[in-house]
């Protein structure tokens, strides 16, 4: 096993003084980054254009032996594929203009499943719209889709960048005489100034850098499940509508569930801690998921599978050249993976180009960005805690209901309690963003206010079973 | 997959579960080799060498026994076989077939070069003698197979040279002597007694062999020519296509014609044809049907024609016509194709009052082989081949192989004596017959991933150009890859089928399912825990080569 030091992962670095010009890439310098999700795909673009404003001329080598035109599980990069309009717009301020083949706008709206009823919660805001893409080429039984991958689309920029794709498996990293060597399954080796790695916690890759290192954590995760159904544009149309459906029921464990619709396929997204067939029984079980597809019968599935999510980052994120982006170091917890990716690259993109690539520099210039990150998922825990304590409390999921329809109703004044839901599902916001403005007065007494009448005898919420979709209204 | 329906029998949420299997399937390479060759598995050992510690030597005599195993005459078929191993190679459509037929040449010339002795199978030694009659392919490979499972074996040749059709009308430029020679050497070296010049059946009779044998195998070959059947082609200037070949073997400096027609379509023929544009003549090879339909190796047509062979389709010779006993002239009668035969092949028809007419003095008869049966024709029954079991027995003492159970190319004959053998042997030992041991499933089309390999350009060996070849006309035409080529080329094969670490199952499984192997090999790197398996079925979708596939539910 080789120290820590070996492998230039260093929590303390302890030469935070001074800058080392050491550090420095140089023209022909050459960097690999390992996997080209949308972590190292962006990282790639955002460092070959920086690199390019200054005139620096460094090769960047990407290493990914999946092909994003793969259908199912082997060319997708495993989520429930839901973008803020927000990320999207940022992205076009960056030049990454995503076409109408990649984005598929029209969900606008979420429906709120709950045993004691439903509520549709419409867009706040134009630009805090969502859309939903595929990361690979669609379901394992798929046809071929009129959509274009997500993660292909992007790669296809880093590669117009110029950065080279290198169809190869990394299956280790060593430090090797001041410089990282990259090993690949086929026995393949080269050696670079910098290695980005962008590997995501689906691979063993992390686990390969921690075997190494004392000192080096790799993330912490939790299994998810995802899965898609097909049910043909027009039963989605009638079903599901224009809506993301989230379910918010009492089943230990979960976090986050939801249905979201995509063309002729509606996407499953289950969320919590360890998501496993107990837990899935349960969920399937509950009348107000069977309620959602036509007959109430659960249709065979086209696509599935268990990725896991980081949900406590990798310390640390970085080395004498060497930094982990996107998944592999540190991101949103449950929420906005790619938009944590794109900050994540920015950020050690920048770093790499106009500091250096020693920890030091990373330590200074990208590190606060994670700790940023790391914070805000702290409060995320809580407000997701708080959450869970929604689900099991049917009191307060008559309050919520009743509040949030209510607002619904309601064109102008405020509406504080679908905009903190809203936020919360779509990521749009940080979760200390969302935690602030529970803790307004006006928000604590109109939620008061609603617990109360929510539970009176002959309230919408009460005796509530069945769940339809009906927009801004409590259904019986 | 079926829908379920919450509340009934079934739980409520559907199976989510693809369970993931590792099943080595048959190549298409092999499935497509008459000798059913293992290539995948010579060739992984080269490509993924350095995986399993070897040095690339090392890899090389190692890949040379796995394929010797099956045939122990590499550098001859590496020369001679129009190798359909490379048609269907999953690379074909990509960037060209793995380059099978150089690498088994390459591989033979490196084994004689290192004078590698044939792969043994155990120290057994058995009392049962054997006879084999013939020394051609067939022979050869079944006395090969006897002799290293620990049988004594006598082979009987007509000629003074053993080796058959591949030593008297195979011509050098395609098959050197001396190749030829060293693995011949090399089977008998296998302790094999050789008795020379003794014809079976005229100066020997075959009953007395019987006794003298437990066992005796027939390689006769089939050297006898069939006849035009027309007017004129009595006399001399009518040659068999065979009887050209081997006299000009035997008798390099004859000459026979400036003005050469060859009737045929067959890989005779073309050989024919080539020989004699060799000796300076001009050449014109007649055949009834189109070129679509010639039973010649594309390939060997090709060269025919960069050497100067004229062809002329759908035509069929009726009279050759003579100037006292010198040809002067032949007659044909202008073909067009009707439909299908049983074969699948279009049936040449005449059209009436169509007839040309060509010059020639020589004309090469190479329309169709059979068995001789001289002295022997109670064992085919009055019928044209020999009729075996599809194992090669004719009879209890008698086993049969090659072309006097019909026509085909070497590699066919090896096969053939290869399993006659090992069916002897296990009938001898009271064994189960390996050949009704259960086949392998073969991979089907499609499954594997095409993309995942990288683009890789097809290495081929250098060649002769027309020029050198005509001008020195023994001189061999193609010429044998290098050690640097034959590594990069066995790089190329994709295993179809078996895992070649990859790694993509072992570093995508959030499990862990897949452990390393300590001992490696081509096609075990990697045990799965089916208890570890969450089935989500990632590993079969990123496997390229199809190894790993779902279980049935």
């Amino acid at each position: 096993m080789r120290m820590a030091e070996d492998l230039g992962l260093a929590r303390d670095v302890g030469r935070k003084a001074q800058e080392s010009q050491a550090w420095a890439l140089q023209d022909g310098s050459r960097i690999a980054v390992i996997g080209a999700g949308p972590a190292g795909s962006m990282f790639s673009y955002f460092f070959l254009t920086m690199a390019e404003t200054i005139g620096l001329d460094v090769g960047v080598d990407m290493y990914e032996p999946r092909r994003f035109c793969h259908r199912g599980p082997a060319g997708c990069n495993h989520c429930g594929g839901v973008v803020s309009e927000t990320l999207i717009q940022r992205l076009a301020t960056e030049g990454i203009m995503l076409p109408d083949s990649v984005v598929q706008r029209g969900i606008e709206s979420y429906t709120l499943h709950m045993d004691v009823g439903d509520v549709e919660i419409a867009t706040p805001l134009m630009e805090k719209r969502i859309a939903a893409i595929y990361r690979g080429n669609g379901p394992r039984q798929s046809v071929p889709l009129d959509t274009h991958s997500f993660d292909g689309y992007l790669l296809q920029l880093a590669e117009q960048k110029g950065a080279r794709i290198i169809s190869r498996l990394v299956t280790d990293v060593r430090r090797e005489e001041d410089l990282m060597s990259v090993h690949c399954a086929d026995q393949h080796c080269d050696q670079y100034e910098l290695v980005v790695v962008a590997s995501g916690v689906n691979s063993r890759l992390s686990e390969m850098l921690e075997s190494q290192s004392h000192n080096f954590k790799r993330p912490a995760r939790t299994k998810t499940f995802i899965c898609e159904f097909h049910l043909g544009r027009e039963v989605i149309r009638e079903t599901f509508g224009p809506s993301m459906h989230v379910f918010l029921l009492d089943i230990p464990r979960l976090e986050f569930a939801a249905l979201i619709p995509k063309g002729d396929y509606v996407t499953l997204c289950l969320l919590g801690d360890d998501i496993d067939d107990e837990l899935m029984e349960r969920f399937f079980s509950s009348p107000e998921v069977q309620n959602r597809f036509p007959g109430a019968i659960i249709p065979e599935h086209a696509c599935h599978c268990y990725p896991r999510i980081n949900i406590r980052a990798a310390v640390p994120a970085y080395g004498d050249r060497l930094v982990m982006i996107g998944d592999s170091g540190s991101t949103r917890l449950f929420k906005d993976g790619i938009g944590a990716a794109y900050k994540t690259a920015k950020a050690a993109a920048k770093t790499a180009v106009f500091h250096g690539v020693g920890a030091e520099n990373f330590e200074r210039h990208y590190a606060p960005l994670c700790q940023k990150i790391n914070r805000d998922n702290q409060v995320g825990k809580f407000v997701f805690s708080v959450a869970s304590l929604v689900q099991k409390a049917r009191f307060a999921r008559r309050g919520i209901l009743h509040m949030t329809a209510n607002e619904q109703k309601q064109t102008v004044s405020p509406r504080r309690m679908s905009d903190v839901l809203w936020d919360l599902f779509s990521g749009s916001e940080s979760y200390t963003n969302v935690f602030l403005r529970t803790l307004h007065p006006a928000y604590i007494g109109s939620l008061l206010k609603n617990l109360v009448v929510g539970n009176l005898p002959g309230s919408a919420g009460r005796n509530a079973h069945s769940s339809s979709q009906e927009n801004g209204h409590v259904q019986h | 997959m079926s829908s379920t329906r919450p509340g009934g029998e079934n739980p409520a949420a559907p199976s989510f579960r693809i369970r993931a299997q590792q099943l080595e399937k048959l190549p298409p390479c092999q499935a497509q080799c008459p000798n059913s060759g293992d290539v995948r598995g010579w060739l992984g050992v080269i490509a993924q060498h350095k995986k399993n510690k070897l040095t690339l030597d090392e890899a090389y005599d190692k890949a040379w026994q796995i394929l010797a195993e099956l045939n122990p005459l590499p550098a001859t078929i590496g020369r001679i076989c129009p190798h359909p191993c490379e048609d269907l190679c999953s690379r074909r459509d990509k960037d060209g077939a793995i380059s099978i037929n150089a690498m088994e040449r390459f591989l033979g010339d490196w084994a004689i070069s290192r004078s590698l002795p044939l792969p043994r199978a155990g120290a057994a030694k058995y009392a049962e003698s054997i006879g084999v009659i013939g020394s051609g392919p067939a022979s050869l490979s079944f006395a090969y197979q006897m002799a290293r499972r620990g049988y004594d074996v006598t082979m009987y040749e007509k000629h003074e040279f053993p080796g058959g059709m591949l030593r008297h009308a195979i011509p050098d430029y395609r098959l050197p002597r001396e190749i030829l020679d060293a693995e011949v050497e090399r089977v008998l070296d296998m302790n094999i007694s050789l008795v020379r010049n003794i014809d079976v059946g005229s100066s020997v009779d075959l009953e007395k062999l019987r006794d003298k044998h437990t066992l005796i195998f027939l390689g006769l070959g089939a050297q006898g020519a069939r006849e035009l059947g027309i007017p004129g082609e009595q006399g001399p200037g009518v040659i068999s296509g065979i009887d050209y070949l081997q006299h000009r073997k035997r008798q390099p400096e004859s000459q026979h014609g400036k003005q050469v027609l060859v009737v045929g379509g067959g890989n005779t023929a073309i050989d024919a044809a080539r020989s004699a544009r060799r000796d300076g003549a001009s050449v014109t090879l007649l055949y009834r049907r189109s070129e679509t339909e010639m039973p010649a190796a594309a390939h060997e047509v090709e060269d025919a024609r960069t050497e100067g062979v004229e062809f002329r389709f759908l035509v069929s010779p009726t009279r050759i016509v003579r100037d006292g006993s010198e040809i002067r002239e032949l007659h044909m009668q202008e073909m067009r194709l009707a439909e299908a035969d049983e074969q699948g092949r279009r049936r040449p028809v005449s059209i009436p009052g169509r007839v040309q007419k060509i010059a020639a003095d020589v004309v090469i008869v190479a329309v169709a082989q059979a068995p001789d049966w001289e002295g022997m024709g109670v064992l085919a029954g009055g019928q044209e081949w020999l009729h075996t079991r599809d194992d090669g027995k004719l009879d209890e003492d008698i086993w049969a192989g090659g072309d006097d159970r019909g026509p085909g190319i070497a590699s066919k004959a090896i096969a053939q004596g290869r399993y006659a053998a090992e069916a002897a042997h296990a009938e001898l030992r009271g064994q189960e017959n390996p050949r009704e041991r259960s086949a392998r499933k073969a991979i089907h089309n499609g499954a594997v991933k095409m993309d995942f390999y990288s683009e890789q350009q097809r290495t081929v060996g250098c060649r002769r150009s027309q020029q050198e070849r005509l001008s020195d006309p023994e001189s061999e035409i193609d010429q044998t890859i290098s050690y640097e080529q034959a590594c990069q080329e066995a790089s190329r094969c994709m295993s179809c089928g078996l895992c070649f670490d990859c790694q993509q199952c072992f570093m995508y499984c959030n499990k862990a399912g897949f452990t390393r192997i300590d001992e490696t090999r081509p096609g075990n790197y990697f045990v799965l825990a089916l208890e570890a398996c969450e089935g989500c079925g990632k590993c079969i979708e990123v496997c390229p080569c199809a190894y790993l596939e779902a279980r049935d539910r």
